[in-house]
């Protein structure tokens, strides 16, 4: 899909500015570059052959964080975020797709065990200091420009990721009837192991079988820099996968993943044999976040009140969690909204009324709970300053809720906030939500 | 020309980063809201004022044409630069750098937004009057530059009413602190100059804007037509019924869809329009005016009047309101907006004349605009990749401003003339008028390099100036056909032929303002001047001669509940209109009701040349070429001969009390400030000290009903802090109670007034007093003004009062001196940096000094 297919759509800004306020990223730089209506004037200057495609265009096209708030911001509506990437995609085929983009979209997200490796020797790189070698031969590597700055993002790697510990296969759960499949996102796999782990203990108390999938990446990324080839070798693959396993509904504990999931017809707009297939699949995808509230919520009343009860006698969270949480009293706990996950999907009311409902958590809500956090997949590795302007404003943010706990549910996001807490020397702890609601058994009783 | 040295040049003072000139940078300054294309030649994004002035200086030296901007949502064309020049986006000026809730002013940079503003004061329990609806996005610097209005004008007044001060570059690239936080500073109103000057005078970085306190309660009420003109005729009704919503907003059916369409904003898809009507003000009392609202709707014809029932509604009500320009590219990609403003009552026909005009040129029209006001907005729809459909929309909204100056109104309400109605610039004023005008422009930019062929239209090749025709559409009344105005003019004309010069007169009452005169000058008098030209009952609204006495304007007014709301402390039933305006006196009642620069809509006056100016017009907003009303407003003569002004009229409120309170002087000035910081809406509150006591008078005008509850709201204040409440007494609404004690400071031969920021008040009258011995004070506490009389005062002890207002960032002025003093001091103090403008304005203006030679601050 080229520029000057989406004429329309792009002439539909009449330039009213209003996506000013809602943009983090022009917020952090007040350039219009980094705004939708100076994206979208640049893209109509294209088509109206004012501006040419170089490398000129490359910042208005790569600082989106395509977080959306700008469309939730416009009166029509503008998909930009769309817009820009269908953009990206255009960029590569006139400028140039930079070799180390290939590298990870070609060789390694296609790969879950390739992953791994690259995964664990970055680790074996990072946490023993030999940043060189990670630099050299990781994963870290391949993001680009700002990487020697973005290096200290991410704190630590575990050494085995997820599912070099529980395996790709079938787990018999508590349930009675469900087949769970459990997808796993790159994020989970890699780096946030504990949240996948807390993901599925919850998944197994659920279901009576839980399969975790064999899936790889599921193509955010690659389409998020307008690859579109490598986005439809990964969105097969795994709706190959999805194909053959013998499971209701398919749960990821990545509201990324979860909404890029949902939207695999994007990627194949013009394949009437793939549409149906996703329109199979499509159905059975949850949010995790979702699939807890409906789950264990959303159920007829009796059933609900049994779970409330369950969680107000019981402490919420694991381990790690309980060490955080005070003796006595609540723990503060606010919550950050994935873009992915309240303007990817529209949830956002389902992941407070679960913290509510811990016996130890005093919810308070953050400003700019909805906005983003700048880690945006990879952003905040390719676009360090940019994006540490925007992680700024939400860890502002944070310190006047005072909380003890962040919650979330996206892994990039976690990464982000994580490191935005510890180099504004915060004692806030990031979870994932998974990891508050895997309760232990009754502590009391 | 932009060279490569100069571009070398900008990355010196601002840094590399900061300096843009790729072709995609370009673009991306191209273009702001509306539909005026540019190409600029550079842009540079400058951190801080003197970074300001560095770049302005270059550009200056190089001859580089250049505009400040802001977030660029301006709707004329006013931030783009036609031809290859220099951008200057002030997106790094985005500090709110003081807020002083008890003094009511905040210190803002200028690429703050509106919004941001908001946000920063509301937790301290105030607010920034002015909220255009694009307040989210627009800067203050925006703002400022065209004299934005909003929907909360209506009560509050435009953007130039909350402005008191504002840091700002001129073309050569000097800083020049103008005016301060505290009121009405000496010399001309530079300030109000600026405001809705669209950068062409100079770039502001820094603003000082009042602020005030939170009201205590509002009502919301959306009331719903099946037919635009009731909509139109409710909009009369309830301001002829002398109520003054906080807001009276009008949206047609085709925003409404169109808004609707955007996502749910409570409005009802099949109503042919809208009105969104508030009331505010202390709780009690609001809900009757609310009924009454309901009311006149319901008897004009309205569907039905629904009320906000939470704070959620309200916000999605304004969401769609403030959102309705972008919410048009849900019917159609572009639009072309204007702002013509007209009498209220002639709404219903200029909206029907406007679909006329619609039908004609086949752009679909949607309105959505301030009512209150008579501010429209018609908005036409139609795509800008069709060349034919442009074409036509231009020409569409040629017709509209012509019908908005044909029926007596403005071509521009709020959003400005710059690049896109410069020429319609001509239908209601005359090419004297903009020759004034550009005049005024040239003082300030004698390179014409500051947002260059904005506002005033060019002159023909060859020459310039425009040829001096009148007006191409508006009919002006009084003029040269007002009584007395031919004779004066005559008497200008011959006075300057023989190379004398002039002191304009009235009844005598005021000839002692300003510095004495360094020049023997003929007397000309206003008395002759006595026609009231016209008054619109309905439209709140008197054009009088200048020779009219301020208590004959008030007979007429009061035979019909309406009144001036002005009470200058040291006038007497002689005073006349002409000195009204010329010294810009006004009482401690400016708390409730503003100033004579707010009140005046417009002027007509004879220039040095004997010819007739005119400037403003009678609708309430009007941001059509530079506020000409505003500089003439208390130029104490100097720059021509008020022949007549216009006024925006009141209704009387119903009742008039004074609360009155003694004990010291610390704690009459402890409750005094609790009472002004608070939403009580006091209209006037003041202190008179006497030996070792002092006097708390707070003056409540309005509904009987509320002032009862405001008095006795008030007395608990005053007890609170220790004071012995005497109790509360009506008084005369036009005389006010203060007489006897102006009365008695104007016996003295030395009568001072001094303003200074509003918490130091009562710490500078004591100060004042050991400085000097007063016969008598008064204090103004909400404005910070303190009026003294002395029966003698010394060289020394005069720098000494000069030295302590600018201690509390203020000025003074005395307002009588005997005239062995006035010949060897000026009577404005010491010389400010500022006050050079107002020379270079007295230059372009009256080039050989035919006015009032030397009574200027900063007499040379």
């Amino acid at each position: 899909m080229t520029v000057s297919s989406n004429y329309d759509a792009i002439a539909q800004c009449n330039k009213c500015g209003f996506c000013h306020v809602a943009c983090p990223i022009f917020r952090a730089t007040g350039h219009e570059s980094g705004v939708a209506r100076g994206r979208l004037a640049l893209l109509r200057g294209i088509i109206e052959e004012r501006v040419e495609w170089n490398e000129e265009m490359e910042d208005p096209l790569f600082t989106c964080l395509g977080c959306g708030a700008c469309t939730t911001n416009c009166f029509g509506s503008v998909p930009t975020a769309d817009l820009v990437l269908n953009a990206r995609a255009e960029y590569f085929e006139k400028v140039g797709k930079k070799p180390a983009h290939r590298l990870l979209f070609e060789h390694l997200l296609p790969y879950p065990k390739r992953l791994h490796l690259a995964a664990r020797t970055a680790a074996l790189g990072k946490n023993s200091g030999a940043s060189k070698l990670a630099n050299a031969l990781g994963l870290l590597r391949i993001f680009g420009r700002d990487l020697p700055k973005a290096e200290g993002i991410v704190e630590k790697l575990p050494m085995v990721s997820f599912r070099g510990t529980i395996k790709p296969e079938t787990y018999e759960g508590q349930g009675s009837d469900l087949k769970i499949g459990y997808f796993v996102g790159c994020g989970v796999d890699v780096i946030q192991v504990e949240a996948g782990k807390a993901t599925f203990e919850s998944l197994k108390k659920i279901g009576k079988s839980v399969t975790v999938l064999n899936n790889c990446c599921c193509g955010l990324p690659p389409w998020s820099y307008g690859d579109i080839d490598n986005t439809m070798v990964l969105a097969e693959k795994n709706l190959k996968t999805f194909a053959e396993a013998d499971v209701d509904v398919i749960v990821t504990d990545c509201s990324s993943c979860a909404s890029f999931l949902k939207e695999y017809k994007k990627v194949f707009s013009d394949d009437p044999q793939k549409l149906e297939l996703i329109e199979q699949t499509r159905s059975k995808i949850r949010d995790v976040v979702e699939f807890l509230y409906t789950s264990q919520f959303g159920g007829d009343e009796d059933k609900q009140q049994e779970v409330m009860d369950s969680y107000h006698d019981a402490h919420a969270g694991t381990e790690a969690v309980q060490q955080v949480m005070p003796k006595d009293g609540k723990a503060v706990v606010t919550y950050h909204d994935p873009c992915h996950a309240v303007r990817g999907q529209g949830i956002k009311s389902e992941s407070r009324e679960i913290l509510k409902s811990l016996a130890n958590v005093e919810f308070r809500e953050m400003a700019e709970a909805d906005w983003c956090c700048g880690g945006a997949g990879s952003y905040a590795l390719t676009h360090y300053d940019l994006s540490q302007k925007v992680l700024d404003r939400k860890i502002g943010n944070l310190k006047k809720t005072e909380a003890d706990i962040l919650v979330t549910s996206c892994p990039a996001c976690m990464i982000q906030l994580a490191w935005g807490i510890r180099k504004h020397g915060l004692k806030t702890r990031v979870f994932h939500i998974s990891e508050m609601t895997a309760y232990k058994e009754k502590v009391d009783a | 020309m932009i060279t490569e040295s100069f571009v070398k040049k900008m990355e010196e003072i601002v840094g590399k980063e900061y300096v843009r000139s790729s072709a995609a940078d370009l673009e991306l300054y191209s273009y702001d809201a509306s539909l005026v294309g540019g190409k600029p030649g550079l842009v540079v994004f400058p951190g801080s004022t003197e970074e300001v002035s560095k770049v302005m200086r270059a550009a200056h030296q190089e001859g580089i044409p250049n505009v400040g901007r802001g977030f660029a949502t301006n709707l004329s064309g006013g931030t783009i630069i036609r031809f290859e020049g220099l951008v200057i986006v002030l997106s790094r000026f985005n500090q709110i750098l003081e807020i002083h809730p008890e003094s009511k002013y905040a210190v803002v940079q200028t690429g703050v937004t509106n919004l941001e503003l908001q946000e920063a004061v509301a937790p301290l329990g105030m607010f920034y009057a002015p909220d255009p609806a694009s307040q989210k996005v627009a800067t203050l610097g925006g703002n400022i530059g065209e004299n934005s209005g909003g929907p909360r004008c209506l009560k509050y007044g435009v953007t130039s009413n909350h402005i008191l001060g504002m840091k700002t570059v001129l073309a050569d690239g000097e800083i020049v602190d103008i005016a301060g936080p505290a009121l009405d500073p000496p010399g001309y109103d530079v300030r109000g100059l600026l405001v809705g000057s669209e950068g062409c005078l100079g770039v502001a970085t820094e603003i000082i804007v009042r602020i005030i306190p939170k009201t205590e309660s509002v009502i919301t009420m959306l009331a719903i037509y099946d037919d635009v003109s009731n909509a139109a005729t409710s909009v009369a009704e309830i301001m002829r019924a002398g109520i003054v919503p906080l807001t009276l907003e009008m949206m047609d059916n085709t925003i409404i869809q169109a808004v609707e369409k955007g996502g749910p904003c409570g409005y009802p898809i099949d109503a042919a329009a809208v009105l969104i009507i508030e009331v505010e003000g202390i709780s009690t009392g609001l809900k009757e005016q609310a009924e009454q609202v309901d009311k006149i709707c319901m008897e004009a014809g309205c569907r039905e009047v629904r009320t906000a029932k939470n704070q959620d509604e309200r916000e999605l009500l304004w969401k769609g309101r403030k959102g309705a320009f972008g919410a048009i590219c849900n019917l159609s990609p572009n639009y072309l907006v204007n702002d013509g403003c007209v009498l209220r009552s002639d709404l219903p026909e200029v909206l029907k004349r406007v679909k006329e005009i619609s039908d004609q040129y086949g752009c679909p029209v949607g309105n959505v605009f301030h009512a209150g006001d008579g501010n429209l907005h018609p908005l036409l729809m139609f795509d800008s990749r069709n060349e034919k459909e442009l074409e036509q929309v231009h020409k569409a909204g040629w017709d509209i401003m012509k019908i908005c100056a044909e029926f007596g109104g403005t071509i521009s309400g709020e959003h400005g003339i710059g690049e896109e109605k410069r020429e319609a610039m001509k239908m209601v004023f005359s090419g004297h008028d903009l020759n004034t005008q550009q005049s005024v422009k040239s003082a300030f930019d004698p390179k014409n390099l500051l947002n260059p062929t904005k506002i005033i239209p060019l002159p023909p090749e060859g020459s310039d100036k425009l040829p001096d025709s009148p007006p191409t559409v508006l009919k002006r009344l009084g003029g040269a056909q007002a009584e007395g105005v031919v004779e004066a003019m005559e008497a200008v004309r011959a006075a300057v032929a023989e190379n004398k010069s002039i002191r304009i007169a009235g009844k005598g009452t005021f000839n002692g303002l300003g510095n004495q005169l360094t020049k023997e000058s003929v007397v000309i008098d206003s008395l002759k001047m006595t026609d009231f030209i016209e008054y619109d009952q309905d439209n709140q609204f008197i054009t009088v001669g200048s020779g009219v006495t301020l208590s004959a304007l008030q007979d007429k007014l009061g035979q019909q509940n309406q009144w001036l709301p002005i009470r200058p402390p040291f006038g007497t039933t002689e005073t006349t209109i002409g000195a009204l305006v010329a010294t810009a006196e006004v009482g401690p009642e400016r708390l409730a009701y503003g100033a004579p620069r707010d009140m005046l809509l417009g002027l007509q006056y004879i220039d040095s040349s004997g010819s007739m100016v005119s400037a403003g017009g009678k609708v309430v907003k009007n941001v059509a070429g530079y506020d000409m009303t505003r500089l003439l407003t208390g130029s104490m003569g100097t720059l021509g001969f008020i022949t007549e002004a216009t006024w925006r009229i009141s209704t009387r409120p119903e009742t008039s009390k004074k609360l009155t309170a003694a004990g010291t002087m610390d704690s009459c000035f402890e409750a005094a400030m609790k009472i002004v910081n608070s939403n009580l809406l006091a209209a006037l509150v003041t202190i008179v000290p006497e030996a070792g006591q002092a006097t708390l008078q707070v003056g409540f005008e309005g509904l009987e009903l509320v002032v009862d509850s405001q008095v006795e709201r008030c007395t608990e204040v005053m007890s609170g802090s220790g004071l012995n409440v005497v109790g509360a007494e009506p008084y005369p609404l036009v005389e006010g109670f203060l007489a006897p004690a102006f009365g008695s400071i104007w016996e003295a031969p030395f009568v001072l007034q001094a303003d200074v920021v509003i918490k130091h008040g009562a710490e500078f009258a004591t100060q004042l007093s050991q400085a000097a011995a007063p016969t008598g004070m008064v204090l103004d506490v909400a404005g910070g003004r303190i009026y003294a009389g002395f029966d003698a005062l010394t060289g020394s002890q005069w720098s000494a009062i000069d030295g302590l207002t600018s201690k509390y960032k203020g000025h003074c002025k005395l307002l009588k001196a005997p005239e062995e003093f006035a010949k060897e001091h000026d009577l404005f103090g010491a010389s400010r940096p500022d006050w050079r403008l107002s020379h270079l304005i007295k230059n372009a203006l009256d080039p050989d000094t035919v006015f009032a030679p030397g009574a200027l601050p900063g007499r040379v």
